[in-house]
């Protein structure tokens, strides 16, 4: 269990490279849009896991999609990571949470990391770079950081490559974050809970596995260089446009980690290779009437987990678990009943 | 269009996506870096590893160019497959450790695309000893294939030499291709001095030194499981 | 027909009357006088160097034996030309510890673990073993042996000496099985139903198992003709760590719902004298995990009870043979059973000579923290260590290949288990299985080396160079 104070300072440190504070809201994933659905398991996920939401029976989810970066500034079409949060809602009134994230992998292995790289990372004077570096860059076979969009004039991509380039472990995550983009809809992006969690078979036995949520009407961005200019807000319209007209689909996968493969190191992704159990689909129904309820102060817990799923020895998984809670006592988010 | 953006700004912009850019400098550009800083081919085959999901449907992608580059050079390497036949699917049936076999021809070259369950030699002895009549019919129209045929009894040099031309496997994850790049240097510290922007030119240069690559080591639609597993859950014998 | 006398007598005899082995690492010091000291070593004189034992023993039994084989190193500082080295093969030249992943050396095995003079693979040039009948003849050969300071430097020494009645230290009775070949006097005490292998199994230069396929012999033919390779291992055996695994098998089995089905009630006694239900269900489980039961009898002969009266190598994996597919002597040897790699059937054979080290395992001593390091020092030849040794090691007992019905699991005793994920089916009479799973990691290598062991003519040669 991680120590509350250092819950609180994980908290404050992402506060203290916030561009400007936002008092009685989340201080990343900050825009957010709270949707309704349902979900069925497919006929197998029973034979993996007992947890109530996978044996069959529909079952209501209420979730949360949202824009990683901090702040109450809208930015849609900035290059960004997008956050989709889940309650699955069981019959006995608990809940079991999935948090994912359009990035597959995180960029520190634990919180000593974590704090390392919040002091390296901070916000920094974001400028166009100026010609003849670029003309430079072109010339050493390297490709130029990306123009500021308009009215950006910070961000702390300058750390976080500083960081990388220091710490191996968290190069993967720092060079996706940079290719990430803008979907065209929140449906429309596959999105990854990154943690090993290990569920329980009804035989008694438990394996190591990692949740996705995949997109069935597919992933799509938009493309950065058509769009002179990235659109603020889009997002929220469109994915109301769309449940309007046709339900949102996305198949939860599930793979099974093996002995050897890393299970408590969050910037490790597992290959292809290993074994995708379809566990069932998630059907988007409509954008939620009571947005300050269900898209504001609900409140998500990765380590909120029905019995059958149980949290690994992850450390940032562990460190999460008091950052969410202090954060939504900072700001007067929705508390909900652990089992 | 914020309004610094001044005309050399939005030239140097533009230029990395034009074509006379690309080409003028793949002919100056790479060279010069590629003498500079040199990188070694990397091996070719799937990455090496010991958990079980990572050896049943492995790639084996294997390009090897023809003697005769010319159509009847290529008539030579269809006929050699087409009166085959026979012999390849008894060793596909009595190997068994083969899910998929193609044999492709891409302008003057004979491809072999196959996915196979363990190890690398163990298939390829296998096959030497059920199919290498075959293999020694299509190896004879390759270059540089004199040296190992008949295959039989040069069963290592020719495990070698399919080894050579089987094309190194691109990591699905971008960053573990520097992590090879480092490995084949000796380098296997956790962390160093490093400089991510490079990457764009590591690429270059390594896909300069392994000119045919796999992207990734292939998508699977369900990993995990080797030919007899399928075989026998869908009940056709294996 | 062919001189048995030109090759070293340990690949085709088990000096089985010989229970007390040594083996010398050693790395060649001075070239010259290591050169020397092979060429003295078949010189045929009884002082001075050890002579090579080869073999053919014609009247006389020798008191002892002494044999050698040389790492890919050892041939390169005794300066072997280089057109001959590129002949050797690829696992050789990289070595032992470049093959790990292949072999399962991964976790505790790891050859970064390894003690010296392991720990340091090129500076392995030589391994000499000497068989004897008592401590005191070992001592003597090996003072012969390194007489000679300058030739060879002494980098470690491993000792191991056999149990009454080829027991080894998980109780079970070994050595059972060897090949026998085509055109040698079968040594063998008990029938066995494999065919006779082809020369070529276990000697360079000769037609192999695998149709039309010869191995490369590598230039002169002196040097590499009727020389085979050898996968020495330093198998460390965690022989508590398996009674323990054992009692709960045992206790997890007797909550079975099946369990009368796997051992009806009354029928302990058949098992063992005196046994209660549960020590005769652990007996059960070790039967299963080998393939065997303790005494030797073949589960596949006699799957409910141990019969002294059973062949004990005259078998088969057909019919209704009751031998768990994934039972560690199946999965090492699979016979004439189904395969999927149908071709591979009786091609990945090899010649075992190994030897217990490390006091006996003492079940009624509490067990502490300190046990005792033992295990099994392992001798795995065959003519080609690509072919038959890694080529089981990985994709038989590792990766389960030639079952489906076992594939994803590991080798119950041998391979690298890891208690979150293994599992192991044990079959019943009716068809269907019971699945243990947790089962630990009991064997873990502590040291080995690829080496070559060359014909007599071979030493001569390399003596001479």
């Amino acid at each position: 269990m991680v120590d509350a104070s250092i819950a609180k300072q994980l908290v404050e440190a992402i506060i203290a490279n916030l561009p400007a504070p936002v008092p009685g809201k989340r201080p990343v994933h900050t825009i957010g849009v709270g949707v309704k659905g349902e979900f069925v398991a497919s006929d197998v996920a029973r034979i993996y896991c007992i947890a109530e939401h996978f044996n069959g029976q529909p079952v209501p989810v209420s979730v949360r999609f949202s824009n990683g970066l901090g702040g109450l500034e809208q930015h849609d079409g900035w290059s960004d990571v997008r956050g989709m949060a889940a309650r699955f809602h069981l019959p006995d009134g608990t809940a079991s949470d999935l948090i994912a994230t359009t990035l597959g992998e995180f960029f520190v292995r634990n919180v000593e990391d974590f704090f390392e790289f919040a002091k390296v990372a901070k916000l920094e004077k974001y400028e166009r770079r100026s010609w003849w570096r670029k003309l430079g860059d072109l010339l050493q076979l390297k490709v130029p950081r990306r123009n500021p969009y308009p009215n950006e004039t910070r961000n702390v991509d300058a750390g976080a490559l500083r960081y990388a380039n220091r710490h191996r472990f968290a190069q993967l995550g720092v060079f996706q974050v940079g290719l990430i983009g803008a979907p065209k809809s929140y449906a429309r992006a596959s999105y990854h809970a990154v943690h090993t969690f290990w569920v329980t078979a009804p035989d008694a036995v438990r394996r190591p596995v990692r949740f996705s949520w995949q997109p069935v009407a597919g992933v799509r961005n938009t493309d950065l260089k058509e769009a002179e200019v990235p659109r603020h807000k889009y997002l929220f319209d469109e994915l109301e446009d769309r449940l309007r007209r046709w339900p949102a689909r996305f198949m939860l996968m599930m793979t099974i980690g093996e002995a050897g493969d890393a299970l408590d190191d969050p910037t490790k992704p597992w290959p292809g290779t290993r074994i995708r159990v379809a566990m069932g689909t998630l059907t988007l129904i409509k954008v939620a009437e009571d947005q300050d309820a269900d898209g504001e102060r609900i409140s998500f817990n990765p380590c909120r987990l029905a019995p059958g799923i149980e949290v690994s020895g992850d450390p940032i998984l562990e460190a999460r678990l008091g950052a969410y809670e202090v954060s939504r006592e900072m700001r007067g988010g929705c508390p909900f009943r652990w089992r | 269009m914020p309004s610094d953006e001044g005309l050399l700004d939005r030239f140097v912009d533009w230029l990395p996506t034009t074509l006379v850019f690309k080409l003028l400098a793949s002919w100056t550009l790479v060279p010069f870096w590629a003498r500079r800083t040199p990188v070694k081919p990397l091996p070719g085959g799937p990455h090496p590893s010991f958990q079980h999901s990572d050896n049943v449907q492995c790639m084996m992608n294997l390009i090897m160019p023809l003697k005769i580059k010319s159509p009847i050079g290529r008539a030579e390497a269809a006929l050699a497959i087409a009166q085959n036949k026979d012999a390849i699917y008894a060793g596909l049936n009595n190997v068994g450790t083969v899910h998929f076999a193609r044999f492709v021809i891409v302008g003057d070259n004979i491809c072999m695309f196959s996915v196979y369950d363990g190890d690398f030699t163990n298939y390829i002895r296998d096959f030497i000893a059920t199919i290498g009549s075959v293999f020694n019919a299509v190896v004879k129209l390759v270059e540089g294939g004199d040296d190992v045929i008949p295959c039989e009894e040069n069963v290592e040099a020719f495990i070698q030499w399919v080894n050579e031309r089987d094309l190194y496997q691109v990591p699905d994850t971008a960053t573990d291709f520097l992590r090879d790049q480092e490995a084949l240097n000796g380098d296997r510290a956790a962390s160093g001095n490093d400089d991510l922007t490079l990457l764009p030119r590591k690429l270059v240069l390594q896909l300069r030194a392994n000119a045919n690559v796999s992207l990734g080591s292939g998508y699977r639609a369900y990993p995990g499981f080797s030919v007899a597993q399928v075989r026998k859950q869908l009940g056709l014998g294996w | 027909m062919f001189d048995l006398a030109d090759l070293q007598g340990n690949i085709l005899r088990g000096y089985t009357k010989k229970p007390h082995v040594r083996y010398l690492i050693l790395e060649v010091a001075d070239r010259s006088a290591a050169r020397r000291w092979l060429a003295a070593s078949v010189s045929g004189r009884g002082d001075g160097v050890p002579q090579i034992t080869t073999g053919n023993w014609g009247a006389n039994k020798p008191d002892t034996c002494f044999n050698i084989g040389l790492t890919y190193e050892g041939l390169r500082a005794l300066g072997t030309p280089s057109a001959s080295l590129e002949m050797f093969p690829n696992e050789f030249v990289e070595g032992m510890t470049a093959r790990a992943l292949k072999l399962g050396d991964v976790g505790p095995s790891a050859p970064e673990n390894w003690p010296a003079p392991f720990n340091e693979p090129r500076r392995i040039h030589l391994i000499e073993t000497i068989y004897a009948e008592n401590v005191e003849q070992l001592n003597a050969v090996q003072e012969r042996a390194l007489a000679d300071g300058e030739a060879l430097t002494l980098l470690g020494t491993r000792e191991g000496c056999g149990f009454p009645d080829d027991v080894v230290h998980f109780g079970y009775r070994d050595n059972i099985t060897q090949p026998r070949f085509e055109e040698v006097p079968d040594s063998q005490r008990h029938p066995d139903r494999q065919p006779r292998a082809p020369l070529g199994t276990v000697l360079l230069g000769h037609p192999t198992n695998l149709e039309g396929l010869t191995w490369r012999v590598p230039h002169p033919v002196e040097l590499g003709h009727n020389g085979t390779f050898n996968a020495f291992r330093v198998l460390k055996q965690d022989v508590a760590g398996f009674e323990e695994y054992l009692d709960r098998a045992a206790s997890d089995l007797l909550e079975h719902p099946q369990v009368d089905e796997l051992l009806p009630h009354g029928d302990e006694e058949k098992i063992g004298k005196g046994l209660s239900r549960r020590a005769a269900l652990r007996e059960i489980v070790a039967a299963n995990l080998c393939g065997r039961w303790r005494d030797g009898t073949p589960l596949a002969l006699s799957a409910d009870a141990p019969d002294p009266k059973a062949d004990l190598t005259d078998f088969d994996y057909v019919g209704d043979s009751r031998c768990p597919f994934g039972a560690h002597i199946r999965r090492c040897n699979p016979r004439g059973g189904q395969i999927a790699q149908r071709i591979a059937n009786n091609s990945r054979r090899l010649v075992r000579r190994g030897m217990p080290y490390g006091p006996p395992y003492d079940p009624a001593k509490p067990r502490d923290q300190d046990e005792p390091e033992r295990g099994l020092l392992g001798n795995f030849i065959g003519a080609s260590l690509g072919a038959q040794f890694e080529a089981m090691s990985c994709d038989w007992l590792n990766l389960g290949l030639q079952d489906p019905r076992i594939t994803g699991s590991n080798d119950p005793i041998a391979g690298a288990n890891d208690p979150g994920t293994s599992w192991f089916d044990l079959p019943l009479k009716s068809g269907g299985t019971i699945r243990l799973r947790g089962l630990p990691q009991f064997v873990s290598t502590r040291g080995g080396a690829y080496t070559f062991l060359p014909s007599l003519s071979a030493i001569g040669f390399l003596g001479s160079l």
